[in-house]
């Protein structure tokens, strides 16, 4: 009687300290985030303050219109956009016609160019950035979206990720089709990828905010303040503004907003994309 | 498997059979991808090797001196390279055990019967959506010596608590801290789908048979989400030995070069020194010390599968 009462009275100290523990670490979390939207929005006299606000006494939107009127955020936010849309549409699009071809149609010579394909794997971006920035030279990139766009279309995970979604597509469907008297271009647009858009939403969400998000490879390429990414762009501000933290904030809290309320609205198809490369992997 | 079907397939070219119909095809929707693969990173591959046996110069590369293998003879002697992959290890042991075990411990504690769940989930994923450069913004502030808000409340516990980005000792591990802050999501949402997909009746058993959670813990779950512990733990190592953005950004490599990392030090080399061959031996040894890895840990995991 008194072992089962001690029982559950363990249990309930347990569930009430789990509860604790991780609703203690989410509001951890949550600092860095308040952090930045309410310095963001404080006047200069309480910037400098040794006293954090969490809630801003007064409220101003200034930092905000310093950092519209001083940077082309606009402009960075523009790029970032233009490289990230067109990287994903490239690599939905590329990756799954390679996929399909090498699941469901027979060639000579498709083993070996799936082994160098799983094996590149392991070659990591930046061990390869110096030879990849002379060819981008020798090719004249520097500076355009391309430079950023080409070398991110040729990363493999997607092939390796589609491979996996397409092995699970039985044949029967894809014979059923030729039967039907389908060509190989009908199979691919009518059948395949109508069956893999969980796939595609999944790979697309995480190339887009991949893409998005790289820093030293367009620190690298992409020379000129009116070319420049967002993650590129807010890093340059920082002298500029002689070290106003509000402006910074400001900048940082504008840079991070488009990408956050896609996450917010989308994040299903962003956790299936991650969960996969952990379950295939 | 398509070779009885001949009709199927109507060629253009009329003789040719659909066996090579199929290759043709095949070809031509590999072929697309293949291309960028080749130009972007496999021909970069091999050009980084044959860069790193010349003192290469970047403006007239015909003009390049060929010096054999003294790029790496020149790296294995150079104090500031060994610097930077101490820095990089000190990195690596912060964070790649932190990040595993605290990615288990959200992921098993949202795993539970808890209200919230999504939020939880939601809240803590959401930093590994972010770029670097705001992650390294945010921190850079919040570890300001003077008005940041974290020695705002260090300051009532220790006296002078340390202006941590300046400090030689506090430097990395406040790096560390934000990168935690900021990648822990990806595993927790990895190690989250490992859990969920472990038999719920093998810990009713369990329970029936009287065993401890903390049995359960050892002889449950860890067995069973063993393979997806590993692999986190191998990209961590993978992406914790690549850090730059963070320590660029917050220390950019201070004080001294004590946060300056083997990545830092590559692009250091290249990019402001010019020194391309060099730098393209540099990034060979960062290729094969995380090729080892991956190795190392693709044996390790395919030796011990009983399947």
């Amino acid at each position: 009687m008194s072992t089962v009462g001690s029982r559950l009275l363990s249990e309930r100290v347990r569930s009430v300290g789990v509860y604790a523990a991780l609703y203690g670490a989410a509001a951890l979390f949550l600092v860095p985030y308040a952090y930045m939207v309410s310095t963001s929005l404080t006047p200069e006299q309480f910037t400098f303050s040794n006293k954090p606000y969490w809630i801003p006494p007064e409220i101003t939107f200034r930092w905000y219109d310093a950092v519209l009127a001083g940077a082309p955020i606009v402009q960075w936010g523009f790029n970032t956009f233009v490289i990230a849309a067109t990287t994903t549409v490239l690599v939905v699009l590329l990756d799954s016609m390679i996929a399909f071809s090498l699941t469901k149609l027979d060639w000579p010579g498709k083993r070996i160019v799936f082994t160098i394909i799983v094996a590149s794997f392991m070659v990591p971006v930046f061990a390869n950035m110096v030879p990849l920035y002379t060819i981008i030279t020798d090719f004249g990139l520097i500076n355009n979206p391309l430079a950023v766009i080409l070398p991110f279309s040729a990363m493999p995970i997607g092939v390796f990720l589609f491979t996996q979604f397409f092995d699970d597509l039985p044949d029967s469907v894809i014979e059923a089709a030729k039967l039907d008297g389908f060509s190989t271009f009908q199979i691919y647009y009518k059948i395949v990828l109508p069956l893999m858009k969980p796939a595609i939403a999944a790979l697309s969400l995480y190339t887009f905010v991949y893409t998005w998000n790289q820093f030293l490879w367009p620190l690298i390429v992409l020379q000129g303040q009116q070319q420049f990414t967002l993650p590129v762009g807010i890093v340059t501000m920082q002298p500029t503004q002689v070290f106003q933290p509000g402006a910074e904030m400001a900048g940082t809290f504008l840079a991070v907003l488009p990408l956050f309320v896609v996450f917010l609205i989308l994040q299903e198809h962003l956790v299936n994309a991650v969960q996969m490369q952990g379950t295939t992997g | 498997m398509a070779t009885k079907d001949r009709l199927s397939f109507s060629s253009r070219f009329g003789s040719i059979d659909l066996t090579d119909a199929e290759t043709r095809d095949g070809i031509l929707f590999a072929l697309p991808y293949l291309a960028l693969f080749s130009v972007f990173l496999l021909y970069p591959l091999v050009k980084g090797f044959y860069m790193s046996l010349f003192d290469w110069n970047a403006f007239a590369p015909a003009q390049s001196e060929f010096i054999l293998f003294e790029n790496y003879a020149r790296m294995l002697s150079d104090p500031a390279f060994w610097k930077s992959v101490r820095a990089t290890v000190v990195f690596v042991v912060l964070t790649v055990p932190t990040l595993v075990v605290l990615g288990l411990a959200l992921a098993l504690g949202v795993n539970r019967d808890v209200k919230g769940k999504r939020i939880l989930r939601t809240v803590f994923f959401s930093p590994y959506v972010l770029t670097v450069s705001v992650v390294s913004l945010i921190w850079a502030e919040l570890y300001a010596p003077q008005y940041g808000a974290i020695n705002y409340y260090v300051g009532f516990v220790i006296q002078n608590p340390p202006s941590w980005l300046n400090s030689f000792t506090w430097a990395m591990p406040a790096i560390a801290i934000a990168t935690i802050w900021w990648t822990v999501g990806f595993n927790f949402v990895i190690l989250l789908a490992a859990r969920q997909s472990v038999p719920e009746r093998l810990y009713e058993a369990a329970k029936i048979d009287g065993a401890s959670s903390w049995r359960a813990f050892k002889d449950i779950t860890v067995p069973q989400m063993r393979s997806a512990i590993v692999f986190v733990t191998t990209v961590q190592f993978i992406w914790s030995f690549q850090v730059f953005g963070q320590a660029y950004i917050m220390t950019n490599g201070g004080p001294g070069e004590s946060t300056q990392t083997l990545v830092m030090y590559l692009f250091r080399m290249a990019f402001n020194e010019g020194q391309f061959g060099y730098a393209a031996a540099v990034g060979y040894f960062l290729f094969f010390v995380l090729v080892a890895v991956s190795l190392g840990n693709y044996y390790f995991v395919s030796g011990g599968d009983t399947a």
